[in-house]
């Protein structure tokens, strides 16, 4: 190569030379007789022979993307010619649509070189690079947008790289900027703002940055000094534009286009991410992530934001643009962004105090008064929930009081209207739902605004609660109450959709609403609870009516009247469905794990009325729900709270009346679901009252729902009663059925409850109905019979005196054990096994042993453990039996893997000792069976290999003992010990080994394809070389390779979270390895085969910057092992470098790379130290050897 | 080594099918749909409408054709489940394309063609390899 003799001051010079070519150059020379191969060729010689070229017409776009792989590939050795290469091509392309590409190539490979180059080149060559870039794109109006912005990004780079050693001033490009603007050239100021934007997006640091191989602590760096100073001239140059265009009346289209690109640019600096002064490198990654970025400025900023007028001029803006909807959505932006300003922006709270007065009074004389678009519903909403969130109440409250009280009053008024609107959307099936997205934030807001009665005096809400929780009420129930399903004409529209079974629920979808309107609904409970009560019992008293006319008309078999019928109970059941939903969220909330509470303002409202109730009308409204409240002597005396509740009580006793009068067909089971949802959510925080939680307690409920109280012994009942009557009905109902069986075990899961459910006769009918496995209960889905079975064995941890215990145990658990025995012991079990039935009996059994071991609390687990671990080695024999029935072996394992994943970390050692052994057979017995089996499905899908899943899952949970550890050496099975624990005859160690010997083999490569099985896999072998890395020198050959083989596969060819976790399983591998000391031991030089991996993967492999991490630790790991292996790995790298000025700079890299830690040594602080310094390193060479 | 060779093959005759709530069937189990035993391997559920009550979408492989089928019945019908029995055998030969095969009580049947086929090549390489093989069969009655 020609070329490859020339320093870099001879290519300097000829790029000066291109450059002064091109710019002084219109001459354009067509060269003959060359194909597009030639040209490529061409552009390989690079050199000063190419330059006297000239143009190349027919450089089409094959040889645009050769250029880039040229770039790509010459990367590293002759990066001196690519430059030269480069530049002749930006030279000698014409000026034809077809080369634009070229171009854009071009852009890129300049970008990138630079980069690369920077300190080869001289800072005067880069500065006139610059320059050129820019003349350039200058010059030439009707380039292609997108080449424009490549060669702008080019000079971004440029400059962002300058900054790191002060070789570039911002403030020449700043100054040329706002010639550019002033020049009134619309072409000119959009070329101006290109330039701004691109300089944005480079010094942001965010997805938008581009990759130029830096640490992320130059680009936080960068970032910093950036939004001190350039960021704001930006904002204040973007600032006299916008001020320039809304002063003027007209504006033509181009002039249009011009603004919109200026206020997009505004949005942009006004969303700035602002770095903190003192952020670590791992927390600055994961800042720019952040979503909902808030304008926090520096203290610099003061100035430039709280200038009153920035804020009016944006509100004049989007006064005079908001019918643009593409306009008006960055205006509004905008304004959303001012409406979060906080930070040391503020000199004190009376400047915020100000700012946010002078802000609402612009958002009111903006929004008061007109029309709102569709358009700007969602960044309306945005700005006023931004305002909420970010200042504090004490500001909020500082404001003038007509001023906030307008402030709530509008806020009350959009709420409103755009619920409304959201309902008419619902009704027209729209896809882009904005006034859906605009409703949920308000609600948001008023969630935020309400829950602070510090600041606000107790009910300074309630009226605008009022309105809030009125309008969605309305909203969602039919006319003439209502006007859901009605157009804005008045139309009601009824469509019956189908509804797949992976709808979501209402109750979840709109959850966000439910919440905010169940606490409105809480502020104003003395207007939502009496309005509540009474819609739904007027609808009770419709329901009923209804379904008895349809009854008589059915006796009387008259033609089925249809359509009006069963749009009329249609209409009921949703007005019904929205009633509770609503009532389920204003009683109580949803807690999990946790005691949920009475919200306070529920139990003030009761205790503020109890003087005025009878406590006897109160428990005899509650106790009849057949019949109609009003039809109650005094009904009107009575605690509002429980009438509520025994509205809903109402709703259930219809709906079971119609069930037992065989109307099931006409009942909705969404319903169903909706009155046992309720029914949960409300035993949950209500039922037995612990009264030691409250400071006050109302006296009604401590009467009606008390602890030793007949009105809760009575409400257990009828709850009870209702879960079997769904139960019997609901087995072709799943999601019905799912719900009902929830209540179930809120019933018992807590132990004074409990208490009650066992002493109804109901309890013990169901528990033997469901032992008997008979009709209706044995039709349920299997989760549902899991379910039930775990409220039965909770149930049976309730108080009871031992004879009744014992009996209880007779009747649940027995069964089970007994139906099973007589099934399996059979002489000709292993012929009838195949047959429906047994193969039925066999899996109810096992779905119950499922239930059984989800039911373990650390209480019970004793009794639990014992009992299960009588079947798990009867379920041994079944894998057997059932070697053939995939699905029934992969419900075998489900067993042990339930087993092991809730009780592994309560057993002491030798119960866990039981466990291992057992789970050993197990697999020793699924090895035999699958020993050469194929698997010859063509069509294989992942859930065909459910039982390797299961199988990993299974080890991983009896690793997990490893770190969860809650047993206190078999302090729960006291007493049952024959002593001290027996010599440890089978470790968990040996379990999962012989486990992955087993899953090993069958992992296929194809296997690895699936992601779940890959992740479990993955997960698996990297637990285990880390828990025990002192096994894993002690396996077989075969399974030793394969292991490591399964290790270089995941960090050479998959994911990245799988490199990762092989990653985390070298560095215990390698500590292994250097405590045993054995140098021909295989792990000994497989880890000196992984030294190489790590340093290839490091040192010229791309690799994304949160793997350096865990590659740092494992490498130096690695070296202090291998340390010879790595000096050499280190000398043929650099031998193969001909460049002397790379040579150098890599050796010297090199040498401070370990400077810290020689001679490297197994010790944290070398470690902390070397991961240090290669974090250096990586910056400082990273992009040199690795080509992007 | 034993290997495992599933197909399926029916007897006519008899009829016995019995009857099974839509919803307690299950995937990996049996009905008839359109008149054809199958396998079910898959099974959805849908309403009409908020309140409407569950129907079931099924899909079923005919076990002899391999045929698909569909059906969506409302889940509180009842569906005709076909009684499937599965015999294992041992390969002992294969003659003239018919497999003479050893049932589990020690009698040899020989009245099954060798299926056609991948898995028809796949027994037949294992039985001339000298290999160990099993072969389940599936009947239906009816």
């Amino acid at each position: 190569m020609m070329a490859a003799a020339l320093g870099p001051p001879e290519v300097i010079a000829q790029l000066e030379n291109a450059a002064k070519v091109l710019m002084g150059r219109e001459r354009t020379v067509a060269v003959g007789a060359s194909s597009p191969v030639g040209a490529v060729a061409l552009v390989r010689k690079g050199g000063p022979g190419a330059r006297k070229r000239h143009h190349l017409p027919w450089l089409t776009l094959s040889s645009a993307s050769m250029l880039s792989i040229y770039s790509y590939h010459l990367g590293s050795q002759n990066h001196h010619l690519q430059f030269a290469s480069i530049f002749w091509c930006l030279v000698s392309s014409p000026e034809t649509s077809k080369v634009d590409y070229v171009l854009f190539q071009a852009a890129t490979a300049i970008m990138e070189a630079v980069v690369r180059e920077w300190i080869l080149l001289e800072k005067g060559s880069i500065e006139s690079l610059r320059t050129f870039l820019l003349t350039y794109v200058l010059q030439r109006p009707h380039l292609q947008k997108y080449v424009r912005e490549q060669i702008l990004l080019a000079v971004a780079v440029i400059v962002k790289r300058g900054s790191l050693d002060k070789s570039i001033d911002c403030k020449s490009i700043f100054h040329e900027v706002s010639q550019l603007i002033s020049s009134g050239n619309p072409t000119v100021q959009t070329l101006a703002c290109s330039i701004l934007t691109a300089l944005l997006s480079e010094f942001s640091s965010s997805s938008k940055t581009s990759n130029i191989g830096l640490s992320m602590e130059f680009h936080g760096n960068c970032k910093r000094v950036f939004q001190e100073e350039d960021l704001r001239q930006i904002f204040l140059l973007t600032v006299e534009v916008l001020q320039e265009f809304s002063r003027r009346e007209h504006l033509s289209a181009q002039m249009s286009s011009v603004f919109q690109r200026y206020l997009a640019l505004a949005n942009h600096v006004l969303s700035w991410n602002f770095l903190p002064p003192n952020l670590g490198r791992h927390y600055i990654a994961m800042f720019e992530s952040s979503q909902n970025v808030l304008l926090k400025p520096t203290e610099s900023w003061r100035e430039a934001l709280l200038d009153s007028r920035v804020m009016e001029l944006f509100f004049t803006v989007h006064r005079k643009i908001r019918e643009d909807s593409d306009m008006a959505q960055d205006s509004l932006q905008c304004l959303a962004q001012l409406a979060s300003l906080h930070g040391p922006v503020f000199p004190d709270e009376g400047a915020q105090v100000d700012y946010l007065a002078h802000f609402i009074e612009g958002l009111l004389g903006t929004i008061n008064g007109i029309e709102i678009e569709d358009s700007e519903a969602v960044g309306i909403s945005s700005i006023i929930s931004n305002l909420i969130t970010v200042f504090p109440r004490n500001v909020l409250t500082a404001i003038p009081r007509e001023l906030f009280s307008s402030f709530v009053n509008c806020l009350t008024h959009l709420t409103c209207s755009f619920g409304r609107s959201a309902a008419l959307e619902e009704v027209l099936d729209k896809d882009d739902m904005v006034y859906m997205e605009a409703y949920d934030r308000l609600l948001e807001s008023w969630l935020t605004l309400v829950q602070d009665d510090k600041h606000f005096h107790k009910g300074f809400f309630t009226q605008h609660a009022v309105q809030v929780f009125n309008s969605y009420i309305q909203c969602h129930l039919a006319a003439p109450d209502g006007t859901r399903n009605l157009t804005a004409n008045g139309v009601a529209s009824r469509e019956e959709e189908e509804i797949s079974e992976l709808q979501e629920d209402d109750r979840d979808q709109f959850s966000d609403q439910l919440a905010s309107v169940g606490m409105l609904g809480r502020i104003a409970a003395e207007h939502c609870i009496p309005l509540l009560t009474s819609l739904l019992e007027e609808r009770v008293t419709r329901l009923h009516g209804q379904l008895q006319r349809q009854q008589q008309q059915q006796l009387l078999a008259s033609p089925t009247s249809g359509s009006a019928d069963s749009k009329t109970l249609d209409d009921l059941y949703e007005d019904i469905h929205w009633l509770i939903l609503v009532t389920g969220y204003l009683l109580a909330d949803d807690t999990q794990g946790e005691t949920p509470l009475i919200p306070p303002e529920i139990m003030e409202y009761s205790i503020k009325h109890s003087s005025e109730v009878d406590i006897n009308t109160t428990l005899q409204i509650l106790g009849s729900p057949g019949e109609k409240a009003s039809s109650i002597p005094g009904y009107n005396r009575t605690d509002s709270v429980i009438r509520l509740l025994s509205a809903i009580l109402r709703v259930s006793e219809v709906e079971s009346r119609a069930i037992r009068a065989d109307l099931t067909h006409l009942l909705s089971p969404q319903m169903g679901k909706d009155i046992v949802w309720f029914l949960k959510r409300w035993a949950k925080t209500y039922l037995l009252v612990d009264e030691k939680l409250y400071d006050q307690i109302s006296v009604p409920f401590s009467t009606a729902f008390g602890a030793d109280t007949e009105g809760s012994q009575w409400i257990v009942g009828y709850l009870l009663q209702k879960v079997l009557s769904n139960l019997s009905v609901c087995s072709s109902e799943q999601g019905l059925a799912d719900d009902t069986v929830q209540l179930l075990v809120t019933l018992v899961e807590r132990r004074e409850r409990a208490n009650l459910v066992i002493q109804c006769e109901n309890w013990w009918n169901l528990a033997k109905q469901f032992a008997s496995r008979s009709p209706p209960l044995n039709f349920l889905s299997s989760p549902v019979q899991r379910t039930l079975m775990k409220a039965l064995v909770l149930g049976g941890f309730a108080h009871m005196d031992t004879e009744t215990k014992q009996q209880y145990w007779t009747e649940v658990l027995q069964p089970l054990q007994q139906r099973f025995l007589r099934v399996i012991n059979q002489e000709n079990f292993p012929q009838t096994c195949q047959q429906e039935e047994v193969k039925q009996e066999i899996t109810a059994t096992l779905e119950a042993l499922c239930g059984i071991a989800e039911a373990t609390q650390v209480d019970n687990v004793a009794i639990l453990f014992n009992f299960l671990m009588d079947f798990l080695t009867n379920c041994i024999g079944l894998m057997e039996v059932y070697k053939n029935t995939p699905e029934t072996v992969n419900l075998i394992i489900e067993v042990f893997v339930e087993v092991a994943h809730k009780q592994i970390c309560y057993l002491g050692e030798s119960k866990a000792m039981n466990l291992y052994e057992a789970c050993l057979t197990l697999l020793q017995v699924y090895s035999k069976n699958n020993l050469g089996r194929q698997r010859i499905d063509v069509t294989a899908e992942e859930e065909q290999y459910q039982d390797l899943l299961l199988i990993m899952e299974l080890l991983t949970n009896l690793l997990s003992k490893e770190f969860i550890d809650f047993s206190d050496t078999d302090e729960v099975f006291r007493g049952q010990e024959p002593g001290p624990a027996a010599s440890r005859s089978v470790s968990a160690a040996d379990v999962v080994l012989y486990g992955v010997n087993l899953i090993l083999p069958l992992m296929s490569q194809d296997l690895l394809k699936f992601p779940t099985l890959c992740n479990q896999y993955y997960k698996l072998i990297t637990f285990i070389c880390e828990i025990f890395p002192e096994k894993i020198p002690q396996l077989p050959e075969d399974l030793f390779k394969s292991l490591m083989y399964s290790l270089e596969l995941g960090m050479t060819s998959m994911s990245s979270e799988v490199c990762q976790l092989c990653l985390e399983a070298l560095t215990p591998l390698a500590e292994q390895c250097a405590k045993a000391q054995e140098t021909d031991a295989p792990l000994f030089l497989a880890t000196r085969h992984f030294l190489k991996l790590v340093f290839d993967m490091l040192v010229l492999q791309k690799h994304s910057t949160e793997m350096t991490t865990a590659a740092g630790e494992a490498f130096y790991t690695l070296v202090c092992l291998h340390q010879a292996e790595y000096s050499e790995l280190v000398e043929t790298l650099l031998s193969s470098q001909q460049d002397p000025v790379i040579y150098q700079r890599l050796a010297d890299a090199f040498n401070k790379l370990t400077a810290s830690s020689t001679p490297p040594a197994l010790d944290r602080k070398q470690k902390m130290a070397f991961l240090k310094s290669l974090e250096e390193f990586m910056a400082n060479v990273g992009g040199l050897l690795c080509v992007k | 080594m034993a290997d495992e060779i599933d197909f399926t093959t029916g007897d006519a005759g008899a009829s016995s099918t019995y009857p099974m709530q839509c919803s307690a069937l299950r995937k990996n189990g049996f009905v008839v749909l359109k008149g054809r035993p199958c396998k079910i391997v898959e099974m959805s559920t849908s309403k009409t409408g908020k309140h409407g009550h569950a129907k079931v979408h099924l899909v079923g492989i005919d076990i002899f054709t391999g045929k698909k089928y569909e059906d969506i019945c409302p889940s509180t019908h009842n569906m005709d489940v076909p009684n499937i029995k599965r015999n294992d055998y041992q390969l002992i030969c294969i003659q003239d394309g018919y497999l003479s095969l050893l049932t589990e009580t020690g009698e040899v049947r020989e009245d099954l063609k060798l299926p056609e086929g991948e898995l028809g090549k796949e027994i037949e390489g294992k039985y001339n390899a000298g290999e160990d093989v099993q072969v389940s069969l599936n009947y239906s009655e009816g």
